[in-house]
């Protein structure tokens, strides 16, 4: 499954990292704009004493971190995951039982979210990883499939309900999961720390060979490095991005519901991934944020925002398949190389 | 003795009768999605919204006073010009692509996003039931067989045997057969590539429909029946093998059976976890699933 | 099979032999791709496969480097037996190959092409580190660069390449891991006359660093002047093994040969 992604790195709109920095500069600074204007918007709410906006910001960024774990297997190994909800809910019911149950501490509910996540990664791995292309991607949404049914079904797990009443920790003295403002710098911390470590990875030979294979599989295992270990390993951490990101969202709503390994989480990430733009990293976080306002807008008028952000998706993979930063990357570097003189 | 002979008579054989009324339905879908992926090498991850879509069709055309058996007729040519509009507006704008393999696929998912929601929409979220056009059951070696249940066996095997004459036996199937094979070599010989490939997308999408119809009279019609009926669609094509009408139907068949059968040792919510757990180990064995393509049976 | 054994199959001295193959064969349904083949390859020299279309090379040389499994027969590489191991042994035991038809990462550079490949001699050191402490990888690709000329091509994607640029950058990544026994699977194919000679010249110079080669090759002439060795293929059985002249004057090649191009002048 070559194919989206290696379009996107036709024209190198890599962040820092990429495979050829003709982009970089463009990047970078696309990069740095969109931390930028998160802290902007948060200072901005705070200081208008917005709690609502906020949480919903703060909900972006969850989601934006899960785009992130299917950024790195979509747009940089070349896998299609359909079931990436999977470790999200996974990791958010390993959290609220920790946080529930567990004592309450922000820290081993993370490190709990995260460890469980890398196992159910494993075994997912094994069983997925051996598959190509499409199958894989039937194959995670069917694993998605299963065990969100069979969680819905799970008495001790609250079934239908989920498990609610969460006790919002505390991350840092003075810093605790209730309070609106700290929590979103938080989670922004923590998405950036998972945003830098997969820009960082992109430049190291584990990263340029996660691009090969999704350039031309078959070519790597002539090369001496077998495709199996790499596209594992790639997995095994999508699934742990994906948990810890999870396990902040009981965190932010108190509850944990089955939805949230439901296919619809799975499809929404993917969908972030395509509009933001395939394999840039920050492409995923604007399209989480994007998406997440819009669904908020369209949702005051009506409930079907589905039909908005379908159509929104269908028009975008038609028309821009490169996504949102996949085409404002060049043409940032063009106008910067116009300004600044070609470096 | 008596009692195991009674076991297979009043329980086991009612549930393989089930088995196979939902398997022609089951049949009938993946044939879609089977002929739609061995032609067109595209994932329809809509065909479960168009499977619906054929339900809330024959809700309509119930609701608008027309019999159960003209539902049956027009569902599946509303679902087939639904489908050559899809083809020819959506996914032909991409098939030329590079990517064509994920951007079809993408694609079709948010096409799926957009059904589902304008079902939603325009029946409501909730439930709706269909009556069984054939009331009644008939008794047959000590058993009673829901007449409804009949004529979807009866019915939907025949039209598993029509769908096979038309693939292997016509001039049109040789052409999409053909088309399947070498696209290239296909439109150099005249053969209209972009029509077949719409026509047979639309036939796919048509046998979706014409399952949903069948089946709307024994499961409610819900917006999000597609979701849950194309995993066991999608499953069965691929351990059946992709583009494989063989496969389709031999793993169609034995795959509700299963289903059927289980039911009575393990609790339902255990059944998709069996079948997926099926599906898996068939790939790990055979990762071209049982058969091959539609170029060969 | 000992090693006497082998090497009466060869008739080539066992002690000098990089590869060994023998028996090998495989099956693709009712097809006999590869008939029973066995021959070997004496280090430091040059052996040629050759034969008519449909002969069986490529299928013989996906056999030796682990692109496919044989149905019967071994492979063995410096007396280590490889039968139907998978790529990643093979390049790790020194056994690289190129391929006939170009299989490049058309959408990365020219560079990026050389340093995957030569990332290999890191041996898994500085795996998760930026790729500029890659040293001696990235020293190597500045040699290959050096050596195959690709300086004015280095940063262009592999993609835009001329097609005879393209077949020697991938003799070029082949190379770089350092193999002992590099499979050259049609070098010069769609090559002009002028290419073809540059790349014959590449092919001695590579020899004369010592370098083992083996190669599937449709151009004769080039086989004839280059090889050391030369193994006759048709219909998936060996025909003939020996110097090039030999095997030029056998008159089963020669039927072999002639026999097409009598069939192709009556077509």
């Amino acid at each position: 499954m070559g194919a989206l992604a290696s379009s996107t790195t036709t024209a190198p709109a890599h962040g820092p990292g990429g495979a050829h920095g003709r982009t970089r500069d463009a990047a970078r600074l696309l990069a740095l704009l969109f931390f930028v204007l998160a802290l902007g918007f948060a200072g901005t709410a705070f200081a208008l004493g917005d709690v609502f906006f906020l949480r919903l910001a703060t909900e972006a960024l969850i989601f934006g971190g899960l785009a992130l774990s299917v950024d790195l297997l979509l747009g940089r190994t070349g896998l299609l995951p359909l079931g990436q909800a999977l470790f999200f809910g996974l990791g958010a019911y390993v959290a609220a039982l920790t946080l529930k149950h567990g004592g309450g501490s922000f820290w081993l509910a993370m490190a709990a979210a995260t460890a469980v996540s890398a196992l159910a990664g494993l075994a997912g791995g094994l069983i997925a990883i051996r598959s190509k292309g499409v199958y894989f991607a039937l194959i995670s949404f069917g694993l998605a499939q299963v065990v969100s049914k069979v969680v819905y079904n799970t008495r001790e797990l609250g079934a239908s309900d989920g498990i609610i009443g969460v006790p919002q920790p505390t991350v840092l003295p003075g810093v605790g999961a209730a309070d609106p403002l700290g929590f979103f710098l938080v989670v922004l911390v923590f998405v950036a720390a998972v945003y830098a470590t997969l820009a960082y990875l992109g430049g190291t030979p584990f990263g340029r060979q996660l691009d090969a294979i999704r350039t031309n599989e078959h070519r790597v295992a002539f090369l001496g490095f077998d495709p199996w270990r790499y596209k594992l390993t790639a997995f095994v951490a999508a699934a742990c991005i994906a948990g810890a990101s999870g396990a902040l969202y009981p965190m932010l709503r108190g509850f944990v519901s089955p939805e949230l390994m439901f296919f619809q989480v799975s499809g929404n990430a993917v969908i972030n991934v395509i509009v933001g733009g395939t394999g840039t990293l920050i492409g995923p976080l604007y399209g989480s944020a994007l998406l997440t306002g819009l669904k908020s807008v369209v949702g005051s008028y009506t409930a079907h925002h589905h039909i908005v952000i379908g159509t929104l998706f269908v028009v975008v993979v038609i028309l821009m398949p490169r996504g949102l930063i996949g085409y404002a990357t060049p043409a940032l570097q063009r106008w910067l190389d116009r300004r600044g003189g070609a470096r | 003795m008596p009692a195991a002979l009674d076991w297979l008579q009043f329980v086991l054989a009612p549930q393989m009768i089930n088995g196979l009324s939902i398997g022609v339905a089951v049949v009938l879908m993946a044939l879609g999605l089977t002929i739609i992926f061995g032609l067109l090498d595209v994932i329809n991850m809509a065909h479960g919204e168009f499977y619906a879509v054929g339900a809330y069709v024959a809700v309509a055309l119930l609701t608008a006073g027309l019999n159960f058996w003209w539902a049956l007729v027009l569902t599946p040519l509303l679902l087939a010009v639904l489908g050559y509009a899809t083809e020819r507006g959506l996914i032909q704008r991409v098939f030329h692509s590079k990517d064509r393999h994920t951007l079809t696929l993408l694609l079709t998912f948010g096409v799926a996003i957009v059904m589902e929601d304008v079902l939603k929409i325009v029946f409501g979220a909730n439930p709706l039931r269909i009556e069984a056009p054939i009331a009644g059951a008939t008794e047959m070696v000590g058993l009673f067989f829901p007449n409804y249940r009949l004529f979807v066996m009866v019915v939907g095997s025949l039209l598993i045997a029509a769908v096979w004459l038309l693939v292997f036996r016509t001039s049109i199937g040789a052409m999409v057969r053909a088309a399947a094979f070498d696209r290239h070599m296909s439109a150099s010989l005249g053969v209209p590539v972009s029509t077949v490939y719409a026509t047979t997308f639309a036939f796919g999408v048509a046998l979706a429909g014409l399952a949903g119809v069948m089946l709307a009279p024994i499961y409610s019609v819900f917006p999000t029946m597609g979701r849950d009926f194309v995993l066991i669609a999608f499953s069965v094509v691929i351990i059946g093998g992709m583009g494989s009408i063989k496969g389709a139907v031999l793993a169609g068949l034995l795959l509700t059976q299963v289903q059927s059968i289980s039911s009575l040792f393990i609790s339902p919510v255990w059944s998709d976890p069996l079948l997926f757990g099926i599906m898996v180990l068939v790939l790990m064995w055979r990762p071209q699933g049982l058969f091959g393509k539609l170029g060969q049976a | 099979m000992s090693a006497q054994a082998l090497a009466t199959a060869s008739r080539v001295p066992a002690a000098d032999a990089v590869l060994e193959v023998a028996g090998l064969s495989v099956r693709f349904g009712s097809l006999l791709a590869v008939d029973n083949v066995s021959f070997a390859a004496q280090r430091g020299r040059i052996t040629s496969v050759i034969g008519p279309n449909g002969a069986g090379k490529s299928s013989l040389f996906n056999l030796i480097s682990g692109a496919i499994r044989p149905s019967a027969g071994r492979v063995v590489f410096e007396g280590r037996d490889l039968t139907g191991a998978p790529p990643e042994r093979m390049l790790a035991a020194g056994l690289a190959r190129s391929f006939q038809i170009t299989n490049l990462f058309f959408d990365l550079p020219v560079r990026e092409n050389l340093r995957l490949a030569a990332q290999f001699i890191e041996n898994g050191r500085g795996l998760f580190r930026g790729v500029g402490a890659s040293r001696a990888a990235l020293m190597r690709v500045d040699e290959l660069i050096e050596r195959f000329a690709l300086q004015a091509q280095a940063d262009e994607l592999a993609g835009f390449l001329s097609h005879g640029e393209q077949r020697r950058l991938e003799i070029a990544v082949a190379l770089a891991a350092r193999p002992r026994l590099l499979l050259l699977d049609e070098p010069t194919q769609g090559m002009s006359h002028a290419d073809t000679q540059d790349t014959e010249a590449l092919i001695r110079s590579l020899a004369a660093d010592g370098l083992s080669l083996l190669l599937v090759e449709h151009d004769v002439e080039l086989v004839m002047n280059l090889s050391d060795h030369v193994v006759v293929m048709h219909q998936g059985a060996k025909l003939a093994e020996g110097p090039p002249l030999q095997v030029r004057a056998d008159p089963a090649v020669q039927a072999a040969y002639f026999g097409d191009a009598r069939e192709a002048n009556h077509a």
